[in-house]
Parts: C-alpha cells; sequence; structure tokens
C-alpha cells in the first residue's frame, strides 16, 4: 500500500508541475485537464491513506479523455450521431458514450478555428469539423457538421431539423443497445430524447427501451422523409453549383449569396 | 392602421417636446406596460413622443429598481434555448400534446438565415406565403421580425416563435422563465406575458391585414411556454388575450389622439434632456422636474413594476400626500378625498366634509372610531 502511496505522490508532484507550467504559458484547456487529473489523484490518495476504496466511477475518465482533444470527441460525438448536431447535444453524447470531458463553451470558437486552418491549407486534415448549410446557403447558427458526410447530410431544409433530431434519436438509442450500456447518462439523455418522440415511452417513468424508441423515431421519420430528401437533394445541388470549396464547407456570407441570387 | 395615423403638425408637437434628445424605439415590454395604466397622460404623451424614459429618470436622481437582471435575462435565454433544442423537439410535443398538431408538421423556418437588415422583409414573405399557400407551408417560424406603428413611429417586434398549421391559425409563442408549480403561476407574470404575447398578435394581425389576408388567422390564444413546477421541463398552456388586445388596442388609438393632452400644454414645454456629444444630458434637473410637474401623471403602486419613471411620480404623489400611494382600491374608495391629509382630517372630524363628501367621511369616521376602540 505505501508503494502506491509513493507512487501517488509522486504523481500529485507531477501534476501540480504541470498545472503550474500550463499556468505560466496561458494554456487553459491543459491547465483544466491536468487539475481534474490532480483532483482525482488526490482522492485517491485520500481514499488510499483512510483505509476507503476510492469510488470506481470517478477515477479511469479523466485520464482516458486527456488523450483526446477537443475537435477529436467532437469528431466521435458526430460520428456517432450521424447527423447535424448542437453543441449541447455533441456534449452529452460525448459525456455519455466516450467519457468527454468537453464543454459546450469550448466548441463556440472551434469552426472559425477550423475555417481559419482549412483556408490556409486547404484540406489538410482528413476531417474538418464544419457547418450545416441553411437554404440560403449561409452557416446555419449553432450546428456542427462532418466535412467527410454528403451535402445532403449537411444542409438544412425546412423539415430537417426534425429528422435531424430522430436521426440521434435512433442512432443513440442504437449505441446504448449495441453496447449493453447502462450508463446513467446515456439514459438520461435517451430520456429526455424519448420524452418528444411520439410513442417512444410506455409511460412509467422510468428508462424507455432503447429498442422501442429507435422504432418510433423510424416512424415518424417515414412521415417527413421523402419530403425533406426531396428539399435536401435540391439545397445540395444549389450549393455544388454556387460554391466554392471553403464556402461549401463553411457556408457562404449571407449577402453575397443575395446577391449573386439577385444577378441571376 | 389607418385609424392609427395622425396629422402631421402633432407629430411635430411631439418631436419638439423630445427635443433633441435621440427617439427611444419601443419594445413589446414597453408597449405592454402601455396598457398597465392607461389613465396616465404623462406616460403617454412621453411615450408618444418616443422619450426615453429611463435616461430622464436617472437624470432627475430616480433611476428605476428595475431594467431585466443579468441573471433573469440569462435564465430565460438558457430556457428558451432548451425549449427550442434539437429543432424545437420539446415545443413540437407540447403542441402536439396541447393543441393536437398532426406528427407531419415538423417544419421550422429560421428567419434570422437571411441576416438582421432583411429580417422584416423575409418575415412578411414568408407569413404572406404561409397564409396563401395554407397546409403546404411552414410549421414553426424562429425570430421573426415584426412592426407596429406606435404614434407616428414604427417599433420593431420580436416575438418567440410563431406557430402556423394549427388549424390554419397562427399562433404566437411566448416562452418565459417563470415556473407554473402545481398548475398555478405568479397571476402578475401571467398578466405581463399576456400583455406582451397581446401586442405580437396585434403587431401580426396588422402585417396580415397589410398583406391583405384575413387578420383573424392569428389566433387570439396565444401558447404559454414555462418550466413545471421544479424542474426544467417546459409545459404549453393556452392564454386568452382577447382582453388585453382590447385594452392594447384602445390604448394605441388613445396614443394617437394625443392631441387633446398636447391643447392643454402650454407652447413651451419641452422634455429635452438636451444631450452632450456623448449623449449625457446637460439639462438643469429642477427645469426638467418643473417641466414634468406641468403634465399630470396618475401614480399608484403597479407602476413600480412597469413604468422608469414610477420614482419620480411617487416621489411626486408623497409631497403631495396624494391618496394614490395607497394603491388604485384604496383610492377609488376614497373617491372625492384627493390627499392623504384631508381624509384624516375628515376621520377625526377636524375637517368639515364638503359638498358630496358626507358619505365617505362618514364611513371615514365610523373606521376610526373603531380603530381607537381596538386600540383602547
Amino acid at each position: 500500500m505505501s508503494d502506491r502511496l509513493d507512487d501517488l505522490e509522486r504523481r500529485i508532484d507531477e501534476l501540480r508541475a504541470g498545472v503550474r507550467k500550463a499556468m505560466r504559458v496561458r494554456d487553459g484547456a491543459t491547465a483544466r485537464v491536468l487539475r481534474a487529473e490532480l483532483r482525482s489523484a488526490e482522492r485517491a490518495w485520500d481514499a488510499l491513506v483512510s483505509g476507503r476504496p476510492p469510488q470506481a466511477k470517478e477515477e479511469p475518465q479523466p485520464q482516458k479523455a486527456a488523450l483526446v482533444t477537443v475537435r477529436e470527441q467532437v469528431h466521435q460525438g458526430l460520428r456517432l450521431l450521424g447527423a447535424a448536431a448542437q453543441p449541447r447535444l455533441i456534449v452529452a453524447v460525448s459525456d455519455a458514450f466516450f467519457g468527454g470531458t468537453i464543454r459546450s463553451s469550448q466548441l463556440t470558437s472551434l469552426r472559425r478555428d477550423e475555417e481559419r486552418s482549412f483556408r490556409s491549407s486547404p484540406f489538410g486534415r482528413p476531417y474538418y469539423l464544419c457547418a450545416a448549410l441553411t437554404d440560403r446557403l449561409s452557416p446555419a447558427r449553432g450546428l456542427l457538421t462532418l466535412s467527410t458526410w454528403p451535402l445532403e447530410r449537411r444542409v438544412v431544409g425546412p423539415l430537417s431539423p426534425r429528422v435531424d433530431f430522430l436521426t440521434c434519436a435512433i442512432a443513440t438509442a442504437t449505441a446504448i443497445e449495441e453496447r449493453d450500456s447502462d450508463d446513467e447518462r446515456a439514459l438520461r439523455l435517451l430520456v429526455r430524447m424519448a420524452r418528444n418522440i411520439p410513442g417512444a415511452t410506455d409511460g412509467t417513468l422510468g428508462p424507455p427501451d432503447p429498442g422501442r424508441v429507435a422504432a418510433a423515431a423510424r416512424a415518424e421519420l417515414l412521415v417527413h422523409a421523402e419530403r425533406d430528401t426531396r428539399d435536401r437533394a435540391e439545397l445540395a445541388e444549389r450549393a455544388t453549383a454556387q460554391l466554392g470549396d471553403a464556402a461549401r464547407l463553411f457556408g457562404a456570407a449571407t449577402l453575397s449569396t443575395i446577391k449573386k441570387e439577385n444577378a441571376k | 392602421m389607418s385609424g392609427l395615423k395622425r396629422e402631421g403638425d402633432h407629430v411635430h408637437r411631439l418631436d419638439a417636446l423630445r427635443g433633441t434628445t435621440p427617439q427611444q424605439p419601443h419594445d413589446a415590454r414597453a408597449i405592454a406596460a402601455l396598457a398597465a395604466n392607461p389613465g396616465c397622460a404623462r406616460r403617454a404623451l412621453m411615450d408618444g413622443a418616443g422619450i426615453d424614459k429611463d435616461a430622464a429618470a436617472r437624470h432627475l436622481g430616480f433611476p428605476a429598481p428595475f431594467g431585466q437582471s443579468p441573471f433573469a435575462i440569462t435564465r430565460g435565454n438558457m430556457f428558451e434555448a432548451l425549449v427550442k433544442a434539437d429543432g424545437c423537439a420539446e415545443l413540437l410535443r407540447m403542441l402536439r400534446e396541447v393543441l393536437g398538431l398532426p406528427v407531419a408538421e415538423v417544419s421550422y423556418h429560421d428567419v434570422e438565415n437571411v441576416g438582421a437588415h432583411l429580417r422584416h422583409a423575409h418575415t412578411k414573405a414568408l407569413f404572406d406565403r404561409a397564409a396563401r399557400e395554407g397546409h403546404d407551408a411552414g410549421t414553426l417560424y424562429d425570430h421573426p421580425l415584426l412592426s407596429l406603428r406606435i404614434a407616428g413611429h414604427t417599433a420593431y417586434l420580436e416575438p418567440d416563435v410563431v406557430a402556423f398549421q394549427l388549424g390554419g391559425r397562427f399562433h404566437i409563442v411566448e416562452i418565459k422563465s417563470f415556473a407554473v408549480i402545481d398548475g398555478q403561476a405568479d397571476p402578475a407574470a401571467v398578466a405581463a406575458a399576456a400583455r406582451q404575447a397581446a401586442v405580437y398578435v396585434l403587431a401580426l394581425r396588422n402585417l396580415l391585414e397589410e398583406l391583405g389576408h384575413d387578420p383573424l388567422k392569428v389566433s387570439h390564444d396565444v401558447v404559454l411556454v414555462c418550466p413545471e413546477n421544479f424542474a426544467n421541463r417546459p409545459v404549453a398552456t393556452l392564454v386568452d388575450v382577447r382582453k388585453q388586445l382590447a385594452v392594447l388596442r384602445r390604448q394605441l388609438a388613445r396614443m394617437t389622439t394625443l392631441d387633446r393632452l398636447l391643447e392643454g400644454l402650454p407652447d413651451d414645454l419641452s422634455f429635452d434632456l438636451l444631450p452632450d456629444e456623448d449623449g449625457r444630458p446637460t439639462r438643469p434637473v429642477a427645469e426638467l422636474a418643473d417641466a414634468l410637474h406641468r403634465t399630470t401623471a396618475r401614480y399608484a403602486p403597479d407602476c413600480l413594476s412597469t413604468c422608469d419613471l414610477c420614482f419620480f411620480c411617487r416621489d411626486e404623489a408623497r409631497q403631495e400626500g396624494a391618496s394614490d400611494l395607497l394603491g388604485r382600491q384604496v383610492r377609488d374608495e376614497l373617491g372625492g378625498v384627493a390627499s392623504v391629509a384631508e381624509a384624516l382630517g375628515l376621520a377625526d372630524g377636524s375637517r368639515d366634509p364638503a359638498e358630496g363628501q358626507e358619505e365617505i367621511a362618514r364611513l371615514l369616521r365610523n373606521a376610526e372610531r373603531l380603530r381607537r376602540e381596538c386600540l383602547n
């Protein structure tokens, strides 16, 4: 036991030095991650000294997540959801399935950073986190998508917000089923989604059955699918015809789109 | 809106009242507050002239206690974001439950997509299409921008959401962050929300009328969305705003007939703050206060939650010892007795009732006798 204590003390010292270093270079994100680790190490040390078993849940997550950047965590979340999503939802999914450490506020500047990186060296990265495109081909507010998706999936027609929500609900339900997850956060996310899909809950207060949620969402999706696919195809066609590479990923400025349409 | 148009010289007179101070645009909250105290000439004049009452009150040394707290604003925005999250998922659920919205109706238009400067025109175009094409048009319109003519000036209004396709009618959706606990909400908050929603209903009806559609396509039932009980879960209720609409219409019509009020005013009267280059008011405080005292106010304690000038008027009412201070109910019961000193004088018999005051004097004396008996 004293070996472990020694290890922990060494680790705590290292982390403290790391936090100090990160603060000196004003790297807030790293400092926050290191602090979180530091706290969990200190808790483990407390638990060991007082002879109580450490709380199993808290320890492993932050360390695993620290290896993954914010960008990568958002990518993971979006890949699971498979549709344009708001930062809140991405954070919830990342938290529920990947032990993520991101917060919504960290996602605000992400799209701008990605755009800057793309403009300085186009297609230099395997994927970009980019905007969803509105019917004006401008970036939709507060929606993130992946550059690897086909354009049809990245545009937003009138029905698309609902369709995307249902797609996300199906993806979440399927992910829970596949992983056989009984993680509290994943179930809470599912409950929140199921509440807003007709027929997804059986009226009881307990966690809904993922299979049932997915089936209900698919049923509603069928109602909207045809019109939405048509709207999206049309928008995607327009985007391909009118926009350059950068604008296709990050959206056209509103005014220029209007000018272009007026000029036609 | 043809009934609300006025002749040019009154506009000039109102502009003269405002002087060089920049005009304060009206928002829904301000317009709704108009309906709260329709009898106040001071407020009617200042609002009619578009005077920044907050700046005036501040300059007079009676800054108003309100303006929303930043915490309330953050809370309101958070709750609104929650209701609108994931393609308005929560809102759709509530509309389906409360109004029986068909499952197929989920289309969502964000009017803001066109950029701020075109929002009003785009709102018009979208609503025109919706009213014309009926069932194939959109269902939810987010961030619309409506306009309303207030005493010759245009005020721009932003309802939270406008929903269409509930029986072919438009419904205003108002999202508020006060809680509905066990089916009950704070009546004052609900009343304020209803007044505000009535402003939107009126603006939307005017818009449809301008476009040549039936204004009654806008329902007088507004959908009020609030958090339920102690959780953050939103719940929707239908609120009938017909009464508020009637009051508002009357008040707006009255604002356009400010002529009568203006006629009674001396020609040199002005509420100008004479702002310098930085917008700081330079007009002597006493002079401005004097100008304000020449218009009659109708102070009631409710003003404290709706009018920027409330502290100024309260101070005035206190100095005059007016019975207004004690609230509308007391004032009405003390009909014909203008000041507190007069009422006390009548009660202890040190003052003889004037003609027509006999009845209230008898009541006051009785009350005073009862009070003395209780105290002894």
